[in-house]
């Protein structure tokens, strides 16, 4: 079981209203997010979920409400800083470059902690070279983390879904985040897959020491995976809890089912 | 083998820790192992890996680890599990190796059988297997593991991490100097150094007790039997559970080999190219999986591309077959071999990571002779190799001249460590072997023991022939052999597979029991090979009943037959055969939905064609019933010529 009494709270949302136009897509959404859990947040389609997401990660700015990332407050901070402060991401689409090799695309997600320049890159000085070797080590230990070795080297837009989904976590991990949300990384996969991205997200969670978010459609997994759950209807958070409370929840099987 | 005849021996080194201590102490910093891991092959010098097994050798020592106890490992190939390996050995421990992919309940039969008091697993999914039986009159003391995926969150006192073990071993070794040097010359030739666990495919698995003189002597087997270059690289893929890797394990410590690991075992096929492997050795799966990948890589390739690939993979075979059944290429072809080897030879040899290849065995099962024909026409060459877990390695391809259709040639043991090896073959056609270091038995199985043995000789449970050449065909397992009314046993089996190696037959049947006096086959063509082969031959058909019946196909059938009956001793051979007129089909249920020929069946549907093979009637005409898809029958009148293979006496 969990429990969260004295594990620090790392991101916390308060009060977040997002709206486009006359269409309130958010309506005082509060979250937060501890150290040690995996926190799933779950509802119908168009309930909000990924505009949640996109506040936290920031690529929308909320209208109003407070994001804080480790006691400091970061809504209107833009994307970038947000990466570098340690907020990675997974997409819900497949954003990587297709073009480039796995190694290339995990490299590319350490690309916020490198130091050197395109110039010093460009001459290759003895300290770029180090860089590059201290930066791959990182990335070689994701690849082993996510056992992607036997395709180190194959160009990503040739691989299928489940892998491509995997290079994406990867290139994540590779910021050595503090907080990583993930946006339905299981859309679209096989059993298998799924049983090995659940795997990696407990692994995450467990080894890395990493908190995680994650959106996802598939209950079982995210009534198994997840320390605790929170449900999104139409903008609104109806319950948030454990998993076995949110089983029970009245509202949250309205919502699902559409009982009266 | 006799204890005082092993140990009055004047060799030096004698176990497998003396051999890995002498060649820590020659090639101390030269590379000894080496495994990719973060992206770079992590080298290990002979001192680091001496130092590793002392490590943990001393770890268990601590943990109570007595002399003649057992340790069981685990797990894929990794330099850890050889350093468990030696660590065990080093220790005086009897060594248990486990396939990685058995399951719970075969773990505890062995572990309780071995009476192992520790387990080594490389993982969590074999941790977490022992869990499932933990309690199960069990006397593991230890569960030590080295990969700590996933581990993060188990608590329990029966776990320790490698690294752990090792540092544990370490303060020891602080503390007792020399205890494990002492250890080492506590060691003895007959010790027990491995308890191989045979898969068992009738009844429970049997542990083959393997001494250190019997791992030196399948060592030296193979070094006298090849030249093998010191500091070959070594890529270890067969599965440690099986004896043979520890032969080339033991070779490693004698030759040297650079020992070298895969970084996963998804990853086998770029890492042998990575370290330009030059000893493989493989089943003949992994040999065809090689194979296909260049295959499928040349469907896809352009016309021009396929026709130069294919023009120069003949030459190479012409080449290949004058070297390897001395059949003789005109000079045309050699003045061509350059050619070829240049334009494509050469190349695909590189792209599959073979062009440093100079040793190549294929064992464990027959490999086909396209399999064969394939790496000799490259230039591999690709050997066979035979032996079982009790008495070792019986023979090889040696030299350059042998036939795809054998095993090779009886090894030499090595006079210090016993007498030659000798074989005969017994009235059932089973091979008994005496001689090298022995059958030392099967560990606690008495009776098991006494029954694989007669007045001296080891009964391996399989049909060979010897050929004049002195060249070794394995036949069948003789329980599979059947007699014929003459009494004498033939291998039906052996027959059906070597005629179904031919590109020209999909399927065959051996006929023959005791109320027939020899043995006749039906032949099933393929119908899309055969097809082809007329085409280019201008031999017009309609039908497969049409196609198989032509006189010119029987005519090329029968170069096979003649092929197979070379392998066979007289009255083994396929006298007559009859090509079926129709192809055998599941849903008529005279095969299994895996192709496996349903035998009683066939035999009953055709048996007045049978009949009128054995009254010797040249052809043979009959009406069948065909059922069609849609259900409806039909009568159809078929012929079929019967072709006698073998003229004159019986």
């Amino acid at each position: 079981m969990y429990l969260h009494s004295g594990d620090p709270i790392v991101l916390k949302a308060t009060d977040i209203n997002l709206s486009f136009g006359k269409i309130k897509v958010l309506n005082n959404v509060s979250l937060e997010v501890r150290q040690s859990e995996v926190l799933s947040v779950i509802g119908p389609n168009g309930a909000g979920k990924t505009s949640l997401m996109n506040c936290l990660s920031g690529f929308y700015r909320p209208q109003s409400g407070r994001v804080e990332f480790q006691g400091q407050e970061i809504t209107g901070v833009p994307i970038h800083k947000r990466a570098a402060l340690g907020i990675a991401r997974t997409f819900q689409g497949i954003q990587l470059f297709p073009h480039m090799s796995v190694l290339g695309n995990v490299m590319a997600g350490r690309h916020v902690r490198m130091r050197t320049n395109c110039l010093q890159s460009f001459s290759y000085w003895p300290w770029v070279q180090r860089e590059e070797v201290a930066h791959r080590e990182v990335v070689e230990e994701i690849i082993d983390f996510l056992d992607m070795e036997f395709i180190r080297d194959s160009i990503v837009g040739e691989l299928g879904y489940g892998l491509r989904k995997r290079v994406d976590l990867g290139r994540a991990l590779a910021l050595e985040p503090s907080l990583l949300i993930m946006d339905e990384p299981m859309a679209g996969m096989n059993v298998e897959e799924k049983e090995d991205m659940a795997r990696f997200i407990l692994d995450i969670q467990e080894y890395r020491k990493i908190p995680v978010i994650l959106v996802e459609h598939d209950m079982e997994v995210v009534m198994d995976i997840s320390n605790r759950v929170a449900v999104l209807e139409w903008g609104h958070m109806i319950a948030a809890g454990e998993p076995r409370e949110i089983r029970v929840n009245p509202k949250v099987i309205n919502a699902y089912l559409g009982e009266d | 083998m006799t204890v005082s005849d092993a140990e009055s021996r004047k060799i030096a080194v004698d176990t497998i820790p003396k051999c890995l201590r002498q060649g820590a102490g020659r090639w101390g910093d030269r590379v000894y192992m080496r495994q990719k891991d973060l992206g770079i092959w992590q080298r290990y010098s002979w001192n680091d890996v001496y130092d590793q097994v002392r490590a943990v050798s001393m770890g268990l020592m601590r943990l109570g680890l007595k002399r003649g106890e057992s340790v069981a490992i685990i797990g894929e190939n990794t330099p850890e599990l050889f350093w468990a390996d030696f660590g065990i050995l080093c220790a005086g421990g009897k060594m248990v190796c486990l396939y990685p992919d058995m399951t719970p309940d075969e773990m505890l039969y062995i572990l309780q059988h071995a009476e192992a008091v520790f387990l080594i697993a490389e993982d969590q999914e074999q941790v977490d297997k022992y869990l499932e039986i933990r309690g199960q009159s069990l006397d593991i003391r230890k569960v030590i593991y080295w990969d700590d995926r996933g581990m993060w969150q188990y608590a329990d006192d029966v776990l320790m991490a490698f690294k752990d073990l090792q540092e544990l071993g370490r303060r020891h070794h602080a503390e007792h100097p020399i205890l494990f040097e002492e250890n080492i010359d506590a060691g003895r030739a007959s010790d027990i150094a491995m308890l191989s666990y045979t898969s068992g495919t009738t009844g429970v698995p049997k542990g083959v007790v393997l001494t250190h003189n019997y791992l030196l002597d399948n060592a030296y087997r193979v070094l006298r039997a090849n030249s093998l270059k010191p500091f070959t690289q070594y890529l270890s893929y067969l599965s440690p559970a099986w004896v043979t890797e520890h032969f080339f394990m033991s070779i490693g410590l004698l030759l040297p080999f650079i020992y070298n690991f895969p970084e996963e075992p998804e990853t086998v096929l770029s890492n042998i190219r990575e370290i330009g492997a030059e000893a493989l050795v493989f089943g003949p799966r992994q040999w065809e999986s090689l194979a296909a990948t260049v295959q499928f890589k040349m469907n896809a390739a352009g016309l021009l591309r396929r026709k130069i690939y294919a023009a120069g993979l003949k030459v190479g075979m012409k080449i290949a077959r004058e070297r390897t059944v001395r059949e003789r290429a005109g000079w045309g072809w050699h003045l061509l071999h350059p050619l070829a080897e240049r334009l494509v030879l050469g190349p695909i040899r590189d792209n599959l990571g073979l062009k440093k290849t100079y040793f190549a065995l294929t064992g464990g099962a027959p490999a086909a002779p396209e399999i064969f024909n394939f790496f000799h026409a490259l230039g591999v060459k690709l050997r066979n190799v035979y032996g079982s877990t009790e008495m070792g390695l019986y023979t090889q391809h040696m030299g350059d001249q042998f036939d795809p259709a054998t095993m090779g040639r009886w090894y030499l043991a090595p006079k210090e460590i016993g007498p030659p090896l000798e074989w005969r073959i017994d009235d059932d056609g089973g091979l008994l072997i005496r001689g090298g270091s022995g059958f030392a038995g099967y560990y606690k199985e008495p009776e098991a023991t006494r029954k694989a043995q007669k007045d001296g000789w080891f009964i391996t449970g399989d049909a060979i022939r010897m050929l004049d050449n002195g060249e070794l065909v394995f036949l069948d397992r003789v329980k599979d052999l059947k007699r014929l009314s003459t009494g004498h046993l033939f291998p039906p089996q052996y027959i059906e597979m070597r005629l179904r190696f031919s590109p020209y037959i999909k399927d065959a049947m051996a006929i023959g029991d005791e109320n027939k006096d020899f043995v006749a086959a039906f032949v099933i063509i393929d119908a899309e090979n055969v097809g082809q082969w007329a085409e280019r031959a201008n031999i017009t058909y309609t039908s497969f009943a049409d196609l198989s019946q032509k006189t010119e196909v029987c005519t090329l059938i029968q170069q096979e037959v003649d092929r197979l009956n070379r392998l066979l001793d007289k009255a083994s051979q396929v006298k007559r055969f009859v090509n079926l007129f129709k192809e055998l089909d599941p849903d008529e249920a005279e095969l299994t939905r895996t192709r496996k020929l349903r035998r009683g069946l066939l035999e009953k549907r055709y048996k007045s064609l049978i009949d009128a093979i054995y009254a010797g009637l040249e052809t043979f005409e009959t009406e069948v019933t065909v059922r069609y898809r849609d259900g409806r029958q039909g009568v159809m009148k078929m012929f079929a010529r019967i072709n006698t293979a073998v003229q004159g006496d019986e």
